[in-house]
């Protein structure tokens, strides 16, 4: 029993951290449902690399003196260059002559590669690998609550409208035919998307970003058969995740994300099993 | 008969792009129609203008004021992959009625239930659709179109990549709820054969034109060798109409 003091005490020290993980991942988790299930993983994956340009870009203008108050603020850019990739990929953007998946492949090798570029000449840059696993561990108090600001009025939209988001998703022909604006469904969807990557990109980085949104759902997917319950699934692995590999993390000298990615990990495996032993 | 739809001389297109012009034609009241043309051959444009999805972009096309559709769209436009069970989406079709931001009462539920009685697989509710055959699928589809209480049916492609059984209990299926409920109906097919044998008229589009009529009259081998552009022979089978292509004496029954 002693052994596990000093990892709690661990845990306590760093528990606004742990409070931020949570909440990038119920909200991730909730969204993540509609992005495995709309086929358009990559579509998140691009939006978190918009974001984390977005971030770099204005670490860069920070280092050149070229900041312009809040029009420049980290946030404020990666929230812009997301919408821009919202407002793209959600009107149907690139469904010309070049295959929408190679559309969502450009945006995020350029996406990510700007990103890398330019922190490498941001005066006050922190290190590249920021981009994809975080700084988790420096989620402040006031950070989850920014997080937990942009959380609860998007999941409370997606409770509300749960069977709006359900039908333009499931077959949005047939929605159109009943009166539903398909493009402003659409655009929602993917700004609430857009708004969460946006914020969670600050703290959590792409990897760990785009493990909420794909991990948890897929686990979601293999344990229930109803909605209900793979929102239910979804919300409770990517928690149980963040908990666990947030400890782990913690007791082990492990980095954050990727322990915690670990765990999601070993939950896609656990009900991997699970859908094999129901099958049987 | 009073006219549900009516298209008067319009045309019918996406941008600037014109895919049929010069439409002129009723869908009245109690009519069972099929529409029947190749892949893209405009069939899915006329069905989004009288489903009030695209706009003309030169005439009219006018609705009834109580018009309500059903619509039961291609089996693979709906995504099989999303946990769903079988009465989940057939109270898809009382969410407009619902109202936004609202969940379904007990009162849609047993209209869900009820439209699955309708279209016998009532014991099917709780199913996963996933786990369904294609005509189960399909009535499905068909039940959640009902439960909108519609008074036009439109059927897009419903027996596309169906077994000869299924097929048949769809069409006949179709055709009973046209008898039974005296519902107007509208299907559409790129199979001539199965279309001719059950509904009143036909509309054909191909190649650029249109033609609508009773069967008997579009049923001809001048009309049909008119609008496909090869000899077309009719023949009747037990009462059955069968179409064949006659192409160099070598006859093709895929019509």
């Amino acid at each position: 029993m002693e052994s596990w003091t000093p990892m709690f005490d661990a845990v306590l020290l760093f528990r606004e951290a742990l409070y931020g993980a949570l909440v990038i991942g119920l909200a991730c988790s909730v969204l993540g449902v509609y992005v495995v299930l709309r086929r358009i993983v990559f579509v998140g994956a691009a939006l978190a690399e918009l974001s984390s340009a977005g971030i770099a870009l204005a670490l860069w203008l920070e280092g050149q003196s070229l900041m312009l108050g809040l029009a420049t603020h980290p946030i404020a850019l990666a929230l812009i260059l997301t919408i821009a990739g919202v407002l793209f990929f959600g009107a149907g953007g690139g469904r010309g002559r070049i295959p929408p998946d190679a559309t969502i492949g450009v945006t995020y090798a350029v996406a990510g590669a700007a990103g890398i570029l330019l922190i490498s000449k941001a005066a006050v840059g922190e290190a590249h690998d920021i981009f994809l696993a975080g700084s988790i561990l420096g989620i402040t108090r006031e950070d989850t609550l920014i997080l937990l600001a942009v959380a609860v009025p998007v999941l409370i939209l997606h409770v509300v409208f749960y069977k709006e988001f359900l039908f333009v998703s499931f077959d949005r022909e047939t929605a159109r035919t009943l009166g539903y604006n398909i493009n402003v469904w659409n655009l929602l969807l993917y700004f609430t998307l857009g708004l969460v990557i946006a914020f969670a990109m600050q703290s959590a980085g792409v990897m760990l970003v785009f493990n909420f949104l794909v991990l948890p759902a897929v686990t979601g997917l293999l344990v229930s058969r109803t909605m209900g319950g793979v929102f239910l699934w979804s919300i409770v692995s990517a928690l149980v995740a963040g908990l666990i590999g947030f400890t782990l993390s913690v007791r082990f000298d492990l980095p954050t994300s990727p322990a915690i990615i670990a765990v999601s990990g070993v939950l896609v495996l656990l009900a991997f099993l699970v859908r094999l032993a129901q099958r049987r | 008969m009073t006219d549900l739809v009516r298209f008067d001389h319009a045309t019918l297109g996406y941008g600037r792009r014109a895919v049929l012009s010069g439409l002129s034609f009723s869908l009245v009241e109690g009519d069972f129609l099929g529409m029947v043309g190749p892949n893209g051959a405009g069939k899915t444009t006329i069905l989004r203008a009288i489903l009030r999805t695209l706009d003309p972009q030169a005439g009219t096309v006018s609705h009834a004021p109580n018009i309500r559709f059903g619509y039961v769209p291609q089996r693979d436009q709906v995504d099989y992959n999303f946990p769903l069970t079988v009465v989940d989406v057939v109270l898809m079709g009382r969410y407009n009625r619902i109202g936004l931001g609202r969940r379904p009462t007990d009162r849609d539920r047993d209209l869900a239930c009820k439209a699955l009685d309708h279209v016998g697989i009532l014991e099917l509710a709780d199913q996963p659709l996933s786990s369904l055959s294609g005509g189960q699928k399909q009535r499905t589809l068909i039940a959640r179109a009902l439960v909108g209480e519609p008074n036009v049916l439109v059927l897009d492609e419903p027996t596309s990549g169906m077994d000869l059984v299924s097929t048949t209990q769809i069409l006949g299926l179709v055709r009973e709820l046209h008898e039974r409920d005296n519902l107007t109906v509208l299907m559409v097919s790129h199979a001539l054969n199965e279309v001719a044998n059950y509904v009143q008229r036909i509309a054909l589009v191909m190649n650029g034109g249109f033609r609508i009529g009773p069967v008997d009259e579009i049923m001809t081998q001048s009309v049909l060798s008119d609008m496909y552009g090869i000899p077309v022979e009719v023949d009747s089978f037990n009462g059955h109409r069968i179409v064949v292509a006659r192409r160099d004496g070598i006859v093709d029954a895929d019509v």
